[in-house]
């Protein structure tokens, strides 16, 4: 019976890692910092959501790693449907998949822009989503 | 009795496999399109859909408006195995035309089409409006030209969690085309 209770106990818990996954929150230098970028996602989630956080990834890690390293960019993937991330999805007015970007000047917010209806159109086409976040990153951090 | 404690064993094991299995095995096939979830099969031309009806947004195709009057067409596109935040926006959607615009849907002004985007039959609507996976897309018919808004970020944002905000979204839209 020992060896049945066991099993079950890897069964379920393997299940249920699988589909949690930590948030991400990058934010080394509070200093230096220039732009946030915000990626707000649902709990069970499909392709196209997936999609435009690997995008996202990708432009951060091609462009912008330097950045991110220094502090000049914050990089955050959260689940708007926990409770810790509540407070952060409400500012942002995230109730699901939602992609904005802030910009800071001398420590303080200076605009925040909602990318998540250019996001969902642009999902499908990497190449496309990557070049014009590089650019719209580009123009903030000047 | 050993052997029958080995039995038992075994049979449960074979059991929670079964069980896990089935339990994942609802996702990533796409060879199977089930066709029936689509209220109608889009096609360019309305009059060649033949698809059952399932929607009531649907039964409103019977007077002919004349193109001077503005039209307005909404598109569900989903892909066979829907997410929460898709089937969200689908159900936002019936919800909003059959709140605000019961008269529009009769008089043929507002209809809606909801297209399995994974089935071929679909393929040339779905180019047209570059929806490969989930969307929702707000069409203005007006004198032969047609206007197009893409609000699907706007309803993976609000559709699950905050469905009276993309009801009014798309409620303000379907009003702006109707001018």
């Amino acid at each position: 019976m020992k060896k049945i209770a066991c099993l079950i106990i890897i069964l379920f818990s393997l299940t249920t890692f699988a589909q949690q996954k930590g948030d991400t929150i990058i934010a080394n230098n509070p200093s230096n910092l220039k732009l946030k970028v915000l990626y707000f996602h649902v709990t069970n989630r499909c392709a196209t959501c997936r999609s435009i956080e690997a995008n996202v990834r990708k432009t951060l890690n091609d462009y912008f790693l330097n950045k991110i390293e220094l502090g000049t960019i914050d990089f955050y993937v959260v689940n708007c449907e926990l409770p810790e991330n509540k407070e952060l999805a409400k500012k942002y007015d995230a109730y699901g998949a939602t992609l904005a970007i802030t910009s800071y000047m001398n420590g303080k917010e200076a605009r925040t822009e909602d990318l998540s209806n250019w996001a969902f159109q642009k999902a499908h086409d990497a190449e496309v989503f990557v070049a014009e976040l590089k650019t719209k990153i580009e123009d903030y951090i000047k | 009795m050993k052997t029958q404690n080995k039995l038992q064993f075994a049979s449960i094991v074979y059991l929670l496999m079964v069980l896990l299995f089935a339990g994942c095995g609802s996702s990533g096939n796409k060879t199977e399109v089930p066709k029936k979830t689509d209220s109608i099969r889009a096609t360019e031309n309305p009059k060649e859909a033949s698809v059952p009806i399932k929607d009531t947004a649907n039964k409103a195709a019977v007077a002919p408006v004349s193109n001077d009057v503005s039209k307005v067409m909404i598109y569900n596109f989903h892909v066979t195995n829907r997410c929460a935040s898709c089937i969200a926006i689908e159900e936002a959607t019936t919800k909003t035309l059959k709140t605000y615009f019961e008269n529009e849907l009769k008089q043929g002004r507002v209809k809606r089409r909801i297209v399995n985007v994974d089935d071929e039959a679909n393929q040339k609507i779905a180019e047209k409006y570059q929806a490969f996976g989930s969307g929702i897309f707000v069409t203005r018919i007006y004198k032969g030209k047609e206007t197009t808004t893409d609000l699907t970020g706007d309803g993976f944002k609000f559709a699950k969690n905050k469905e009276e905000r993309f009801i009014e979204i798309l409620k303000n839209k379907i009003l702006e085309y109707l001018k």
